[in-house]
C-alpha cells in the first residue's frame, strides 16, 4: 500500500500511510487507538475506497477509484469480533463462510475437516456455538477467515480476551499457516506479542506510517544503542558514584545509561570497587518494543 | 436515590426519539385515524359517510318514485340510479338488476335496492303479503340491510300516507265493517292533505325521524324486505355462502406478515451488521446486490409459508372454501406477490434504521398505521370516503383487495383467466412496490458497502 489516504468528512483517517507485506512474512501493524490501523485494513480488504493511493495483491494493482485490490480472492481477513452465526454449530458455520467463499462441495468438506481438527474443535463441530468458551469461538472465527487457503491473511486483534493457554494455542495455529506459506498481516496492542512473533513491524500514528522495520531496526533508529544498566549495592550509594555519571534510585540502587555493553560495564564496576562498596545484583534493561512505540507515539492518552 | 432513577430514566427517554414516538406520537396518530373512521360514521360529518346504494325501479310506478325520492333525502344514503354521464354517452340508460348485483359483487357498492315489478300494487297490505323489496348486498357488511330497511319503512310512511291511509281503511272495512258515506268522504278529503303535506315536508320529516322510524318494530313490516347475497346465485340454491373467514384471514394474515417481515427481514440485516457478520460476508465474493436478493427470497418464502398457513387454517377449521381451482389459484397469485413485497418492506426498513432498536419503533409505527387505514383491523366498509382513497397508498390496502377479490367479490361464472385478470391490478401495484421497495433498499444498502 502506498501513499494511501483517506477521510471520512472533516475526520483524517489514513494520510499517506505506506506499507509492505513481503512473500510468508509476519508484519505487526501498531498505532494508538485512532492511529488509523483498522482503516488501513479495511481498505486492504477491498471494504474502504481510498481517496489516494495504490494498493497491489500479489501482484495486481488497484487505484483509489476501486475499492480495494483486484486480488482480494487470496486474501482472508480475520475481524476483531466474533463475526459468526451463534445458532449455527461450528461446522455450519464453516461450511456457510467457505461456501461464501466460493469452495466447491468436495474441496469444501475437506477443508472443514481441516479446519475443525486445526482449531481443535472436531469433537464439538456439530454443537451450535452459543455454547463455545470465548478462546474456542475465537479459533474458529480464525479458522472461518482461511478457508480459501488465502496467501495473505489480515488478521485484527486476533488474541483479545482470551486467556494464555487459548493464546497460545492461536499462535500455533498461526504459525501453522506460516508454515503453509501464508503471510500475516496483525494488528494488535499486545505489544510483547508482536514482538516476539512478527518478523518486522509497521508503527502508524495520525494516518502516517512513523516507523517500519525488525525490532532492531526500529531500536537503531529510535533509540539507538543505548541501555540502562541497574546496580544493587550492599550499602547507600556513595557520593563518589553520583559524581562518575550514576544516579541514586532509591538508597542502595545506582542506574547509569551505557552505549557500548562490553566496554562500559567492566569500568562501572571497577569504580563500585573503588569506593569499597559490594554490588548485590546487576540489572540490564534492554530497550522493547514498547519503549520504541511510546518513544515514537507519546504518552498521552489517545481517545 | 429515587430521584438519580428518574433522571437516568428521563435522559434516556428524551434522548431515544423512536421511543418517545411511541410514547406521545403513535396514540396521537391511531386517535386521529379511529375519530375519522367512528366520527364520519355517525357524527357531524354525515354527509362523507353516506351509504352509496344502487336503487333499480322495475316497478315504474308513483308510488315506487315517491318511495325513491324519499330514500334520496335520507342524509344516511345516497342513491345512484344509473352510471355517470360521459362524453359519449350523456344520458346513460339506469343501471338494472344484473348491473346492480355485479356492482355490488365486485365491492363497487355495499348494497342495491330493487322495486320489484308489481310492487305498488301490493304496497301498504298490513298483513305482510306485500311483494318484497330485494336488498342486494355485500354481507361482509353486517350493517347495511338493517340501516336500508329501516329507511325504507320510513320512507313508506312518509312518502306515501295517503296511499297507506287508503290501504288501511280497506283492510278496516273487511275486518270492522263498511265506513259510513260521511266517514268514507272525511278519508277522501284527507288523502290529498297528507300527501300535500309528505311532499312539502319530506326532506324535513325523514331527514329528522329516519332513524327513529328504523328503529320502531311498529313500522317494521310496512315494506316486505328481501335480503339478497350478490355473491349467491339466483338460480343455483346450492352456491356456497361465502365465509366471512376469508375477510378476517386476508387481513390479520397481511397484518402479521408485516410485522414478520419488518423483524425477520430487516431483523436479520440489522443483526448480521451488529454481529459483524455483514462485514464479513461483505468481504467475500458476495456483492450486496446478491446478499439483498439472497434475504428477500428466503423471507419471502417464508411470507408464502406464513399465508398458506394461516389460509389452510382457515380452511381446515372455519370452513373458507380454499381448495377449489378458482380460488387456489388467485390465492397462490396473491400469496406470493405479497409475500414478496412484504419481504421486500421488511429490507427497506432494515437499511432506513441504523439498529434494531430502531427499527422496532419505526416498524410498529408504520405497521401500525397502514393496517389501521388499509383495513387490516377494521373493516373498510365502514370508512368513510376519503380515508377509503387513502387505503389505496397503503401495502394493506391493496393486498387486502386482491385477497378479497379472490374469496369474497368473486363471480363464479366468469372463466378462469378472467379471473385472474379481476386481480391484475392488486397483482400489479404489490410488484411495482416490490421493485421500488428493492430498489430504495439497494441505494441506502450503500451505507453498508465500501466506505
Amino acid at each position: 500500500m502506498r501513499d494511501a489516504h483517506k477521510n471520512f468528512g472533516q475526520t483524517c483517517a489514513l494520510a499517506g500511510a505506506n506499507i509492505e507485506l513481503h512473500d510468508r512474512e509476519w508484519l505487526g501493524l501498531l498505532g494508538p487507538n485512532g492511529a488509523g490501523k483498522t482503516t488501513l485494513v479495511r481498505a486492504m480488504s477491498g471494504r474502504v475506497r481510498l481517496d489516494r493511493g495504490v494498493i497491489t495483491l500479489m501482484g495486481l494493482q488497484s487505484d483509489a477509484t476501486s475499492a480495494g485490490a483486484d486480488g482480494r480472492t487470496g486474501l482472508g481477513t480475520v475481524p476483531q469480533e466474533i463475526a459468526l452465526y451463534p445458532l449455527l454449530t461450528a461446522a455450519e458455520n464453516l461450511r456457510a463462510f467457505g461456501s461464501l467463499q466460493g469452495l466447491a462441495r468436495r474441496e469444501l468438506h475437506d477443508r472443514v475437516a481441516w479446519a475443525l481438527s486445526w482449531t481443535g474443535l472436531s469433537e464439538r463441530s456439530n454443537e451450535p456455538i452459543g455454547r463455545f468458551s470465548g478462546g474456542m469461538k475465537r479459533r474458529l472465527n480464525i479458522a472461518c477467515s482461511v478457508l480459501h487457503r488465502p496467501r495473505v491473511i489480515l488478521l485484527d486483534e486476533p488474541t483479545v480476551g482470551v486467556d494464555p493457554q487459548s493464546r497460545h494455542r492461536i499462535w500455533e495455529m498461526l504459525r501453522e499457516l506460516r508454515k503453509d506459506g501464508a503471510s500475516l498481516l496483525l494488528t494488535t496492542h499486545q505489544l510483547d506479542e508482536a514482538q516476539d512473533v512478527c518478523d518486522r513491524i509497521v508503527i502508524i500514528d495520525h494516518g502516517k506510517t512513523i516507523a517500519a522495520g525488525t525490532l532492531s531496526e526500529l531500536l537503531h533508529e529510535t533509540i539507538g544503542a543505548e541501555r540502562q544498566v541497574t546496580l544493587s549495592l550492599d550499602r547507600p550509594v556513595p557520593e563518589l558514584l553520583c559524581q562518575r555519571g550514576f544516579s541514586r534510585k532509591g538508597g542502595n540502587v545506582a542506574q547509569r545509561q551505557v552505549t557500548d555493553l562490553a566496554t562500559e560495564l567492566p569500568i562501572m564496576l571497577a569504580e563500585v570497587k573503588k569506593t569499597g562498596a559490594a554490588v548485590n545484583d546487576i540489572r540490564i534493561e534492554t530497550p522493547t518494543l514498547q519503549t520504541v512505540f511510546l518513544h515514537l507515539t507519546g504518552r498521552e492518552l489517545r481517545e | 436515590m429515587i430521584a438519580t432513577l428518574l433522571k437516568i430514566n428521563w435522559l434516556n427517554l428524551r434522548r431515544d426519539y423512536v421511543a418517545l414516538g411511541l410514547t406521545f406520537v403513535l396514540p396521537i396518530v391511531f386517535f386521529s385515524i379511529f375519530a375519522f373512521i367512528f366520527g364520519g360514521m355517525g357524527g357531524s360529518s354525515t354527509e362523507s359517510s353516506a351509504i352509496e346504494v344502487i336503487v333499480v325501479d322495475r316497478d315504474q310506478t308513483d308510488i315506487s318514485a315517491r318511495l325513491i325520492r324519499a330514500l334520496d333525502h335520507q342524509a344516511a344514503l345516497h342513491i345512484i340510479t344509473h352510471p355517470k354521464p360521459t362524453q359519449n354517452d350523456s344520458s346513460p340508460t339506469p343501471y338494472t338488476r344484473e348491473q346492480a348485483r355485479t356492482l355490488v359483487r365486485k365491492g363497487k357498492y355495499p348494497a342495491a335496492v330493487v322495486f320489484p315489478d308489481g310492487f305498488a300494487r301490493t304496497f301498504g297490505d298490513f298483513g305482510g303479503g306485500g311483494k318484497p323489496v330485494e336488498i342486494i348486498h355485500d354481507p361482509s357488511n353486517p350493517i347495511v340491510v338493517p340501516t336500508i330497511s329501516g329507511l325504507l319503512q320510513a320512507a313508506a310512511i312518509t312518502a306515501a300516507p295517503d296511499v297507506l291511509m287508503e290501504k288501511g281503511m280497506e283492510k278496516f272495512d273487511a275486518a270492522g265493517g263498511a265506513l259510513t258515506p260521511t266517514q268514507r268522504a272525511l278519508v277522501q278529503t284527507f288523502k290529498p292533505i297528507l300527501r300535500g303535506l309528505t311532499v312539502a315536508g319530506e326532506k324535513k320529516t325523514l331527514a329528522a325521524d329516519g332513524q327513529t322510524a328504523s328503529s320502531s318494530p311498529m313500522l317494521s313490516g310496512l315494506v316486505n324486505v328481501k335480503p339478497v347475497d350478490a355473491g349467491k346465485s339466483d338460480d343455483d340454491e346450492n352456491t356456497k355462502p361465502r365465509s366471512l373467514v376469508a375477510y378476517y384471514a386476508a387481513g390479520i394474515s397481511v397484518m402479521f406478515l408485516l410485522f414478520s417481515m419488518a423483524s425477520g427481514a430487516g431483523g436479520s440485516l440489522l443483526e448480521e451488521q451488529e454481529r459483524g457478520t455483514l462485514e464479513r460476508v461483505l468481504a467475500t465474493n458476495i456483492g450486496m446486490k446478491t446478499l439483498l436478493l439472497g434475504h428477500w427470497l428466503f423471507f419471502s418464502f417464508m411470507g408464502i409459508a406464513q399465508i398458506i398457513l394461516m389460509f389452510v387454517w382457515a380452511a381446515v377449521v372455519f370452513n373458507l372454501d380454499l381448495w377449489s381451482p378458482r380460488h387456489l389459484l388467485g390465492f397462490v397469485a396473491m400469496t406470493v406477490a405479497t409475500a414478496c413485497a412484504a419481504s421486500a418492506f421488511g429490507i427497506v426498513l432494515a437499511t432506513i434504521c441504523k439498529s434494531r432498536t430502531q427499527l422496532g419503533g419505526v416498524s410498529t409505527i408504520v405497521i401500525l398505521i397502514m393496517s389501521a387505514l388499509g383495513g387490516s383491523m377494521i373493516p373498510r366498509f365502514i370508512m368513510p370516503a376519503f380515508m377509503n382513497t387513502t387505503a389505496l397508498f397503503t401495502f394493506n390496502g391493496w393486498a387486502l383487495d386482491g385477497y378479497l377479490k379472490v374469496f369474497w367479490y368473486e363471480n363464479t361464472n366468469t372463466p378462469l383467466i378472467q379471473a385472474m385478470i379481476y386481480i391484475l391490478p392488486q397483482l400489479g401495484v404489490l410488484a411495482a412496490m416490490t421493485v421500488v421497495f428493492l430498489g430504495t433498499a439497494r441505494l441506502l444498502a450503500k451505507r453498508w458497502e465500501t466506505a
